[in-house]
């Protein structure tokens, strides 16, 4: 079992209100498993890949990754097991720092030191990992990486997320802000990556078809829970309809969600 | 030409200082005001040791642990603490008042006739005095700049680098942010602390005082070499930090000497940095506005 989620409660205080963000989530992954996360807004989603993350504590239950009970870690102290990619093509990458530079502290996870972060051999390393991209980044990396295009960002930031081999990939609706070409670019790099290195992964979307489409598993989250939970099997038999009907029954009302689920890609867009 | 001398002097000095705010300022993006009691921390400390009788060079480098100790108190008030970076920088500053009094004794310690750090090392190599001190300045500064130059480009200095760029991202690859900081602001305190107790050898004494402003002079350092030399990469900037701060120690004694003739007094300095200080920083948004973009 790679993760293990087990009872976990998180409620978020705002003023006097109290808001229940997850209420009791299970949640265990085997080894190489695709999870595709969708559910309307304000389902728990985004606060599940916090408190894997770590950035986020839960108030009531346990967090295992690979067996070890990390839920007082620190994030800084999982990241060496968790790679993580945001919405936000800004957030995984440090602007005024190199390509190489950026790729070159992310291969070098949790093991900091005094010699020289740069060599020449890694350098050439690097050029060769940019390579299968097919973005001709490779010869760009004495470039800074605020120079990049969002979509050449996020997909140094997807290289970057996978390159020490986490355990866990965390993609948090890591291609909602991309334009069309760029997302669908952005996806087939992800799941190269994450085929080649078998990274188990756990992937949020608000995009039913990509759910359907993508991975080997498929959760439906609604008010802090896991409402659906369905197996490879399960999916392949489901078209975006059925899982727009699942969605009715089960008394989601959110209007973008089940647009998102008319086959359009990107009536889903307008909100993330 | 009398001037071009001492401004490389005192700008090599100072420089240590300049580099220390660069470093907190620009590196980490943190807006550390300790400096302004870290400077006369280091100057304290040396004076008072080398009065007792301490070899200059040791009671220099002590000086620079202080000014480590205070750089890495208020990091830690802002990251474990959460207090505001301002206002931690702020809180150790005004502790600092009260301890240098406390180190010196009184509020100013004159080291006339005592052995400085610099001078010893002009007279071991027998170099001529005239400029001598300026040789030496530069093998020290500027072996302390290419030093900080290799640390930025290891490992645990990239990760700092990147700490004040996006602290997001050191957190998801294993870097504890806060660890980061506390690191880096003792780092340029420790820079900042060093210059103190040189300009304090150089000058001839200690003060309590001496510190007022100093944060306005690094950033003034800071900016002009950045406005000159528009430098990428951590060895260009360090070389900007000291072309300005080199600039900036000419620029006030050009005004020193000439500036009676246009009625500016000693005590108009401050001011006058400021305000070249407050230029520079205005100046994006006054080229946007002229440009017609909104600023």
């Amino acid at each position: 079992m790679i993760l293990e989620l087990s009872g976990i409660w998180k409620v978020f205080r705002l003023g006097t209100e109290a808001v229940e963000a997850l209420c009791g989530v299970d949640l265990a992954l085997e080894e190489g498993e695709f999870v595709t996360v969708i559910g309307s807004n304000g389902a728990g989603k985004s606060t599940l890949l916090n408190v894997i993350a770590g950035t986020c504590r839960p108030n009531r239950g346990r967090v295992r990754i690979g067996g070890k009970d990390v839920t007082k870690w620190p994030a800084h102290r999982r990241a060496r097991w968790i790679g993580r990619v945001f919405q936000d093509p800004l957030r995984g990458t440090a602007a005024h720092m190199t390509l190489a530079e950026n790729l070159a502290l992310a291969l070098k996870k949790g093991r900091r030191g005094f010699s020289l972060l740069l060599t020449p051999a890694r350098k050439r390393y690097l050029r060769k990992l940019l390579e299968p991209l097919g973005m001709e980044l490779e010869r760009r990396l004495g470039e800074r990486v605020g120079h990049l295009s969002g979509g050449e960002r996020q997909a140094v930031t997807v290289l970057m997320a996978t390159l020490a081999r986490p355990k866990l990939l965390l993609l948090d609706e890591h291609t909602a802000a991309l334009d069309p070409a760029n997302a669908e670019k952005v996806l087939e790099i992800t799941e190269r990556l994450v085929g080649e290195a078998r990274i188990t992964t756990l992937m949020v979307t608000h995009r039913m078809d990509q759910a359907l489409s993508l991975g080997n598993r498929l959760i439906m989250m609604h008010k802090g829970k896991i409402r659906l939970d369905l197996s490879a099997e399960e999916k392949e038999r489901l078209s975006v309809a059925d899982l727009v009907d699942l969605f009715r029954r089960l008394g989601v009302t959110d209007d973008a969600l089940l647009l998102a689920g008319n086959g359009t890609n990107n009536a889903g867009d307008a909100y993330s | 030409m009398t001037l071009f001398l001492p401004a490389v002097e005192q700008g090599l000095i100072y420089g240590l200082m300049a580099l220390g705010v660069y470093i907190s300022f620009r590196v980490l993006a943190f807006p550390d005001l300790s400096v302004d009691g870290t400077f006369p921390l280091g100057a304290a400390v040396a004076a008072t040791l080398i009065i007792a009788g301490w070899d200059p060079f040791l009671a220099s480098l002590v000086a620079a642990g202080a000014g480590m100790v205070a750089g890495a108190f208020t990091g830690i008030l802002s990251t474990k603490f959460r207090i505001q970076g301002l206002l931690a920088g702020v809180l150790t500053m005004i502790m600092l008042y009260s301890i240098n009094l406390r180190i010196m004794g009184r509020p100013n310690l004159p080291l006339l006739g005592r052995p400085s750090a610099l001078s010893t090392a002009v007279e071991a190599l027998g170099l001529p005095y005239t400029w001598g001190l300026v040789v030496v300045a530069a093998i020290l500064v500027l072996g302390i700049k290419l030093i900080l130059d290799l640390f930025f480009h290891t490992e645990i200095g990239s990760a700092m680098r990147a700490t004040g760029d996006n602290p997001h991202m050191v957190q998801a690859f294993g870097v504890n942010p806060e660890t980061m900081v506390i690191l880096g602001l003792a780092l340029a305190n420790g820079l900042v602390a060093l210059s103190g107790a040189l300009v304090a050898q150089y000058s001839g004494f200690a003060d309590v005082g001496m510190g007022v402003g100093t944060i306005v002079a690094g950033l003034a350092s800071v900016i002009v070499g950045e406005m000159l030399l528009r430098p990428r990469g951590v060895f260009w900037a360090t070389v900007a930090v000291l072309l300005g701060s080199s600039l900036y120690r000419g620029a006030i004694l050009v005004a020193l000497r000439y500036g009676s003739v246009l009625g500016f007094t000693a005590s108009d300095l401050k001011l006058l940095t400021a305000l070249v200080v407050l230029g520079a920083l205005m100046a994006p948004a006054i080229r946007a506005r002229l440009r017609g973009e909104e600023a």
